[in-house]
């Protein structure tokens, strides 16, 4: 089939030509905000085979295959939740570093939430429950007491 | 053959452990001075056959002894001599052998330095530092031995250290670590000495805060070295990754954090004493949770140790046994725990308090954040990631009731503060702080509305801190008493210890806030000659040379960096290869100053021979380990207050006012 | 005894901590499931790797089970797995190749289609080739598709074009009778 044949041209003629002019950018975008979400996409996206790096700091080559890939659909004008989607479906939740909320992660959110309430609570109640102010009487007892063991 | 004798050392160490554990313990219930008098010997003992030990593995590696296991796996014959002495805890078993010679030191200042406190409590806190210690020298003999041999076939060489650690930063990060981990191990002690014993006043409160405020301090130095480390070694450019081993740091910090404020309202005010004895084993409990995250291999990290599942399953066992022991101790002893102080909902008591529930539940979020993608695997739920956006989400929420608080906190008085008279000192620092905040945003191009927010925080720390400094000092310059400088100079060395920790604090939020919000970066490809400008300085690739070290050869890119067409920075960016490891290292060129960080990292070299390079510009980044400096050097002010000299028990008896507490227990 | 429970709590917490790290000991922190399971093939247009010429789609898997093995000839692990391969192969098994190259990156650099059919050849001369074709994932964009991490993998197909297995690493002996052997006996018996 030919038309792969100048598929395959155009892409390795594609390559020979941004390698000509230099110092540009990795990737190019026409605006600053895409510029900035791909920034911020690919520092919250995960590299799946590394240890723990997003695909913005990993220079392994599946990390610049995904930079690469968030790169073109952005440049199809996809938003931030579809690129999000599009990583998803293909590497799980696991790609994207903030967490997805279901039964059991919900609890990230809940459990400091509730904390605070129960503790702020608590200390309110604690007060309260505080034992009386030290009366002059026990004051005296205490004062004998002392006076005694001397 | 010295190895031999390191590795019976370390079998003499964990003797003087078990009978450290027993003698004084037993000593203090039989009420046996002699026996409560062992502690001390023992404890010097137990550190000197361990210093010993550490001593011989030194020695090890100076002389590339390659037929011991640890030292063929960590070093080798070409490693300049200062990474050798420093790779003896390059690896896990010798970084736990630093670890358990740490330990042995604190134990030992507690034996040494601690003449004012009743011999009992001694020698049962340090009995409990010898069980903890049994723990820690079993687990090295039995799973990490570091003495191990590979005999009768050992390598010429050896596999060397791993080059993220060939480096100055590395240096010094772990030692300040673990005496940060391990001091709370003395906090930990003196917690459970006072329950052990049923001496419930808050006594104990006083004598161990000295000691949790020096680890405290050890460790915010400690945590701030690693994020700088992986700032300028790492090569990505950031500070704080949230990875499960920098998390695993982070939350002892801020447990102990809470803990050393907890700890002045338990010792001043004598309320929220289980609160803080739960803190006092939480801190040391976080510590070793991180080593068993470290250690164990459980989670995905850039920089954990090998793992094993032996060592992971001793050291859950020894979780079980320390954390697990103390809390049921805590169970049974906490009810008996009764406040006998007083305080109004607005006080300082609550504020304080008040703060040790952010501080907690920040602890909570990291501990969450760390763990739960494991228990969300093993639920079979599948696997999910939990990082920077979550995390940094949280953290924003948090930090904004902390703040206010932390700002108030120090204005009000302890038991009841008038809210009327505190009204026009709050708005003006309110009105102060916001204009502060919002005029030095508005000097930045395209200010963001969160470094606006930051600022705002920050400057409210340091304004409420200035005018409790000049609510302490009014009386005195009123009365005419004494100028400024000197009034000044009344202020106790814990009173600035606690100013500066909070001006470092606030420094540490202002690095966070700017940095976050205006650090700008390009990712280019540059051919030697060219050019790219950010922020207003101009990056010129100069040339790339060669360059070989001891035992690595580099690629060193020279940039140079103009603003205004006059030369402000020379950078070299350097990409090492070492061949031992055949590893690749990205060190950066950086240009530090107390605004911004000029930052090129080399990334690859393409096939046209053009380089992909890295450029930041980060603004006030500095300021992140500074202020954390600031805070640490707080806490050493703090210490050095002659309050924590007491040379006698009851220097300084109570105001009539309040009765002692022994007192009061047979009052009431 | 009430005000005791409440100061139980710390502990409960502890000891439910205690068995999630107990149970995290011994699984792979790293392995996690590839969420593409149960999901048809994506949609794809490439090339035969030795012949340029012909190409694929996604409907080349129908009607039969399928090995899709992720491989190339840079990845060391994936040359220690072509003999298994190729036994699998001998014992009847249909294995497709979806080749990548790494030096056909636009970062790199470029190679020629002949220099990498060549090395493919020499490869496979050498160890032997399982493959009953291999198709060449020119930009990686099948492979990303498909929620490949690197090389080795292995996708297990069934009749209807379905993905069943999705395996990261190497194949061998355990894999193959653990993982793969109950989910392939049980298509082939349909």
């Amino acid at each position: 089939m030919n038309r792969f044949r100048s598929m395959l041209i155009i892409f390795f003629f594609g390559l020979v030509t941004t390698q000509i002019s230099a110092t540009e950018d990795k990737f190019q975008f026409d605006s600053t905000e895409k510029n900035a979400l791909f920034l911020e996409l690919t520092k919250e996206l995960r590299c799946p085979k590394c240890q723990n790096q997003n695909i913005a700091d990993s220079d392994a080559m599946i990390a610049v295959d995904l930079k690469r890939k968030v790169y073109e659909l952005l440049q199809q004008d996809y938003d931030k939740e579809q690129v999000i989607v599009f990583m998803k479906k293909r590497y799980g939740d696991f790609v994207y570093y903030q967490p997805p909320v279901n039964p059991m992660t919900i609890w990230l959110w809940l459990l400091p939430v509730l904390f605070i309430f129960i503790a702020l609570g608590g200390i309110v109640i604690s007060r309260k429950r505080q034992a009386p102010e030290i009366s002059q009487e026990q004051l005296d007892k205490a004062q004998a007491i002392l006076e005694r063991e001397q | 053959m010295l190895a031999e004798l390191g590795n019976f050392a370390l079998v003499l160490a964990l003797m003087m452990g078990i009978l450290l554990s027993i003698y004084p313990m037993w000593g203090a219930y039989k009420n046996h001075t002699k026996m409560m008098a062992m502690a001390k010997p023992l404890a010097i003992g137990m550190f000197v056959f361990t210093a010993f030990a550490y001593g011989c593995l030194t020695h090890g590696f100076i002389t590339d002894d390659f037929s011991l296991t640890y030292v063929a796996n960590t070093s080798n014959s070409t490693l300049p001599l200062y990474y050798k002495i420093t790779a003896v805890w390059g690896g896990h078993e010798g970084s736990f052998l630093l670890w358990v010679l740490i330990f042995s030191m604190w134990t030992v200042a507690v034996a040494l330095f601690s003449k004012a406190i009743p011999l009992k409590m001694v020698a049962r806190v340090l009995s409990i530092l010898g069980m903890v210690g049994i723990g820690f020298y079993l687990f090295m003999l039995l799973t990490s031995n570091p003495f191990d041999r590979l005999l009768p076939f050992f390598p010429i060489d050896g596999k060397d250290l791993n080059p993220l650690l060939q480096d100055f930063g590395m240096i010094i990060h772990p030692p300040m670590l673990y005496m940060g981990y391990v001091g709370f191990s003395v906090a930990f002690a003196f917690a459970l000495a006072a329950l052990i014993s049923g001496q419930l006043d808050s006594t104990w409160a006083r004598w161990s805060r000295p000691w949790t405020i020096a680890a405290w301090s050890f460790l915010t130095a400690g945590v701030a070295l690693g994020s700088w480390w992986a700032y300028y070694e790492l090569g990505w450019g950031g500070w704080w990754f949230w990875d499960p081993v920098e998390n695993a740091s982070f939350m002892p910090w801020l447990i102990g954090t809470a803990l050393i404020h907890s700890l002045a309202v338990t010792e001043k005010r004598k309320v929220f004493k289980s609160w803080t004895v739960l803190l006092a084993i939480s801190a040391f409990s976080l510590s070793l949770l991180g080593t068993f995250l470290v250690r164990s291999g459980v989670l995905v990290s850039v920089h954990s140790f090998a793992s094993d599942p032996s060592r992971g399953l001793f050291i859950l066992g020894l979780l079980v046994v320390i954390i697990g022991g103390s809390l049921g101790l805590y169970a049974y002893r906490a009810p008996q725990l009764k406040a006998t102080g007083r305080y109004q909902l607005f006080s300082r008591e609550v504020l304080l308090i008040g703060n040790n529930v952010f501080l907690t539940a920040a602890t909570l979020v990291v501990l969450l954040g760390t763990l739960l993608p494991l228990v969300h695997k093993e639920l079979g739920m599948g696997s999910i990631s939990i990082g920077a956006p979550f995390f940094n989400q949280m953290f924003t929420y948090l930090i904004m009731p902390f703040v206010l608080f932390m700002g108030i906190g120090p204005l009000t008085r302890w038991k009841s503060q008038s809210p009327q008279a505190l009204y026009k000192q709050l708005l003006l620092a309110f009105a102060l702080s916001i204009s502060a905040g919002v005029l030095i945003n508005a000097s930045f191009e395209q200010s963001s509305y969160m470094a606006a927010f930051g600022l705002v925080m920050s400057f409210w720390i340091i304004v409420a801190t200035i005018m409790e400094i000049q609510q302490r000092i009014q009386p005195q310059l009123t009365s005419g008493k004494s100028t400024i400088l000197q009034s000044l100079q009344k202020l106790t060395p814990s009173h600035w210890g606690m100013v500066f920790g909070h001006l470092g604090f606030a420094v540490t939020l202002i690095g966070i806030a700017l940095v976050s919000a205006y650090n700008v970066e390009r990712n280019v490809r540059m051919t030697i000659g060219d050019s790219v400008s950010l922020q207003g300085y101009e990056f010129v690739f100069k040339d790339v040379s060669n360059y070989t070290g001891p035992n690595y050869t580099a690629d060193v890119g020279h940039v140079d960096v103009y603003q205004n067409s006059k030369k402000v920075a020379q950078l070299s960016a350097e990409k090492r290869f070492y061949p031992v490891q055949r590893n690749v290292m990205t060190e950066a060129g950086i240009d530090s100053g107390l605004t911004r960080d000029l930052f090129v990292a080399l990334g690859e070299q393409l096939k046209n021979g053009d380089w992909s390079v890295r450029i930041y510009v980060k603004p006030f980044i500095n300021w992140i380990w500074l202020g954390a400096f600031i805070m640490a050097f707080g806490g050493i002010l703090s210490i050095s207050d002659k309050r924590y000299r007491m040379t006698k028990m009851a220097k300084k008896p109570h105001t009539n006012k309040t009765p002692s507490p022994v007192l009061k227990e047979q009052v009431s | 005894m009430k005000k005791i429970a409440v100061y139980l709590i710390p502990l409960a917490l502890f000891l439910g901590l205690i068995i999630f790290l107990y149970q995290g000991l011994f699984s792979n922190p790293r392995e996690h499931q590839s969420s593409l399971l149960e999901q048809p093939m994506p949609e794809f247009v490439l090339p035969d790797l030795m012949n340029i010429e012909k190409t694929y789609t996604q409907d080349v898997f129908l009607g039969e089970v399928t090995l899709l093995n992720v491989w190339g000839v840079w990845c060391i692990t994936c040359a220690i797995e072509l003999p298994y391969l190729k036994q699998l192969q001998g014992e009847g098994k249909h294995i497709v190749g979806l080749y990548f190259d790494q030096d056909m990156d636009p970062d790199f650099g470029i190679k020629t289609v002949a220099r990498v059919q060549q090395e493919v050849t020499d490869k496979l001369n050498q160890l032997g080739n399982p493959y009953a074709f291999n198709i060449f994932d020119v930009k990686r964009d099948l492979s990303l598709d498909l929620g490949v991490t690197g090389a080795p993998e292995t996708y297990l197909i069934d009749q209807q074009g379905k993905i069943r297995l999705h395996h990261i690493g190497d194949m061998n002996a355990r894999v193959w009778s653990g993982k793969f052997a109950p989910v392939y006996d049980e298509l082939i018996a349909q």
